[in-house]
């Protein structure tokens, strides 16, 4: 049992460390806009399909699919703010919320009419585990975990070296302030949504890496991506990689005490338990 | 000339309103429903099963009809998902007012669409197969085409012995026939000295290491897989990674061509699969060979074009367009002896001759118990080489 636990755990860090980048992604928007975007399920797909294309119909290499998997994501979560979200800013965030989540629907489907609900694979040969004594550990699982840590890596250094990423965060961190110093609100939204949306894009293809990708394979991670982001403490950068890697050793481990397919309940009982004993989340002071 | 139009229009008018409803609905197309998955894990298929159904409707119109009116097709996705399946048979018997439902695919949209019907009067023919489906309250405004599931499990079980198999460890989502399909599956392999486990996980899941973990650790000589395309497609990478190499065996639904082309070879390899044979010499199985273009129609298509004659030709035979008339007459169509069809077309004209029809489909000889199952099945053993389904026998 302890070795199962400890495969569990294992098995729980890669996942969360896949599902932190979405996470972050939803968490950099909700920082910036005040809206928790729904749309970052099908976004993901939109990253998982893009990844598809690039690496099989252009013969792409894994890390130039990841790059197209971003830009194709950043600039249909671009079309979904302006099309969808922007038109009702005044309306308020609850507002905004439901049209990201039309949105969703409307790409899903997009999606879905243009590639069919048939599975696709990546051109990749899947490798058997590596075995450590009684663990184990895949080698796509690996390089997904590793990919992940580069792009949390590259999104740590953007949002603190460059000037968009810290005019990114001074609109988080007080909005009105930032504008008194000429930051230019519109600018730093479209790269936050921009920069959300990618990672998303990114998420999904690495999901789909490692299981295949269709039409829904985004929207299967909404619940966990929101629930990371909740726990980690809404808009809050470290609070969503924590929150992620969170969930992704919860649900793990979950499967060895309880049923498994009750594991959405740990979602929810995360989310029902954060909301009821600390809403800002483990990390997140200003979301309260 | 103003005033006589007026009036003519008013007399005309009112005559028409005075008229017996009957007189106006007379030549007022009959309406039927599809209800199969277009999206969702049921996706591969919903859609060349509702093509199928609008071919034998559009042959048929072509030809006249049924009682002299036309049939109206409407077909909806249930998006494999019992809530919005409810929502989509709401609309159907609602706003479209169908006589018939066909083609429901996934046990927990049928299960939840079944009420409906009867309730509304409106007959269901279904492909699902959990056990729990025939056993509701329906009255005889239902039928199924599937095998039910006591029978699905006991074969699975019969066949992992025939295997070699002693130790079988089952894995599957939440289904209606999730827990039928193992009790019956496990039934079958004590009694020849065998054993079974069950594990119930998350078909959302985007990986299932840790479910593989804990099946590996029962040390099963067979997996049986008995989940949908997406989730056993996740189910067996993950069973490839953890260095298993025994014995493998599923649902022909889940292992299809889609998914054996969108894995590698050394995943799919030898898989072992079962599924309910279509009829395959029958002029029927020809008929939907013919109509989707394809030499291999999966079962379901063979199933819900069975459906669509049987519902048109139970119409003609109780002389009215309605759920209540195809349920009191489908099994004087579809058996008891008489002329042999296995198309609306020729059993329409026997019974506008007058002559008692037995249908034989594309699925099988479509005879049904009170209850609604089918009381004869073929099954289709089939094991997975290089990429493809190689038939093994039917039996």
């Amino acid at each position: 049992m302890p070795e199962a636990l400890a495969q569990a755990l294992i098995n729980g860090v890669i996942a969360g460390t896949i599902l932190a980048v979405p996470a972050l992604g939803f968490t950099a928007i909700f920082a910036v806009l005040n809206y928790p975007n729904f749309a970052i399920g099908a976004l993901a797909t939109v990253g998982a399909y893009a990844g598809w294309v690039g690496n099989t119909a252009l013969g792409l290499p894994m890390v130039a699919a990841l790059a197209l998997a971003f830009s194709a994501t950043a600039v249909a979560g671009l079309v979904v703010q302006w099309a969808a979200v922007k038109p009702l800013e005044s309306a308020g965030a609850l507002m905004m919320a439901i049209a990201s989540l039309a949105a969703g629907l409307v790409l899903e489907n997009a999606l879905r009419f243009g590639f069919g609900n048939d599975l696709r694979g990546y051109d990749l040969p899947l490798l058997r585990d590596w075995r450590f004594g009684e663990f184990r550990v895949g080698p796509q699982q690996v390089q997904n975990f590793a990919l992940a840590l580069a792009a949390m890596g590259m999104l740590w250094a953007f949002l603190r070296y460059s000037r968009t990423g810290r005019a990114m965060r001074a609109v988080a961190d007080n909005r009105d302030l930032a504008l008194l110093r000429g930051v230019d609100p519109a600018r730093v939204a479209a790269v936050t949504v921009a920069v959300g949306a990618g990672l998303a894009g990114m998420g999904g293809m690495l999901v789909g890496l490692d299981t295949s990708v269709d039409p829904l394979v985004g929207t299967r991670l909404v619940l966990s991506i929101f629930a990371a982001a909740v726990l980690g403490g809404l808009g809050s950068i470290p609070g969503a990689v924590a929150g992620a890697i969170a969930i992704g050793v919860a649900e793990e481990v979950a499967v060895l005490a309880f049923n498994p397919a009750y594991r959405l309940v740990v979602g929810f009982v995360v989310i029902l338990a954060v909301l009821t004993l600390r809403p800002a989340g483990l990390f997140g002071a200003r979301a309260s | 000339m103003t005033l006589f139009t007026r009036r003519a229009t008013l007399a005309a008018g009112s005559a028409l309103l005075a008229a017996p409803h009957a007189v106006r609905a007379q030549g007022a197309p009959i309406r039927l429903g599809t209800l199969t998955p277009l999206t969702g894990a049921g996706g591969p298929y919903g859609p060349v099963m509702a093509n199928c159904v609008r071919a034998v409707i559009t042959e048929v119109n072509a030809a006249g009809g049924v009682l002299g009116r036309q049939i109206q097709l409407v077909s909806e996705d249930d998006q494999t998902n019992p809530e919005a399946g409810l929502r989509s048979a709401r609309k159907l018997i609602d706003v479209d007012r169908v006589a018939a439902i066909m083609g429901t695919w996934a046990s927990s949209v049928t299960t939840a669409v079944a009420p409906l019907c009867w309730e509304s009067r409106t007959f269901l023919a279904t492909v699902s197969g959990a056990d729990s489906i025939t056993a509701l309250p329906h009255n005889g405004w239902l039928v199924r085409t599937q095998p039910n599931t006591t029978l699905q499990g006991r074969k699975f079980g019969e066949y992992a012995i025939e295997l070699g198999a002693r130790r079988a460890f089952f894995m599957a989502p939440q289904t209606p026939f999730t827990q039928s399909q193992f009790t019956n599956m496990k039934t079958a392999m004590e009694r020849a000295g065998g054993t079974a486990e069950l594990l119930v996980y998350d078909a959302s899941k985007p990986s299932l290491r840790t479910e593989v973990d804990q099946a590996l650790r029962f040390r099963p000589d067979i997996i049986v897989m008995g989940g949908y395309t997406p989730d056993t497609t996740v189910l067996l990478r993950d069973i490839f990674r953890a260095g298993y190499t025994g014995r493998k065996l599923a649902f022909a639904y889940s292992v299809n061509q889609q998914m054996l082309s969108a894995l590698p070879n050394d995943v799919t390899e030898g898989i072992h699969t079962l599924a309910p044979s279509p009829a395959e010499n029958s002029g029927g199985f020809a008929r939907v060979k013919r109509i989707v273009g394809n030499d291999n129609p999966d079962p379901y298509t063979c199933q819900v074009y069975d459906h669509v004659n049987l519902v048109l030709m139970a119409m003609a035979a109780g002389r009215d367009g309605t759920g209540q008339a195809i349920r009191d007459s489908i099994r004087s169509v579809s058996q008891g002896g008489g002329e042999k069809v296995d198309n609306a077309l020729d059993g329409l004209r026997a019974i506008a001759a007058g002559r008692k029809v037995d249908y034989d489909g594309a699925s099988g000889p479509c005879d049904f118990t009170d209850a609604g199952d089918i009381s004869d099945c073929q099954f289709r053993y089939e094991q997975v080489r290089a990429g493809r389904q190689t038939l093994l026998r039917i039996a």
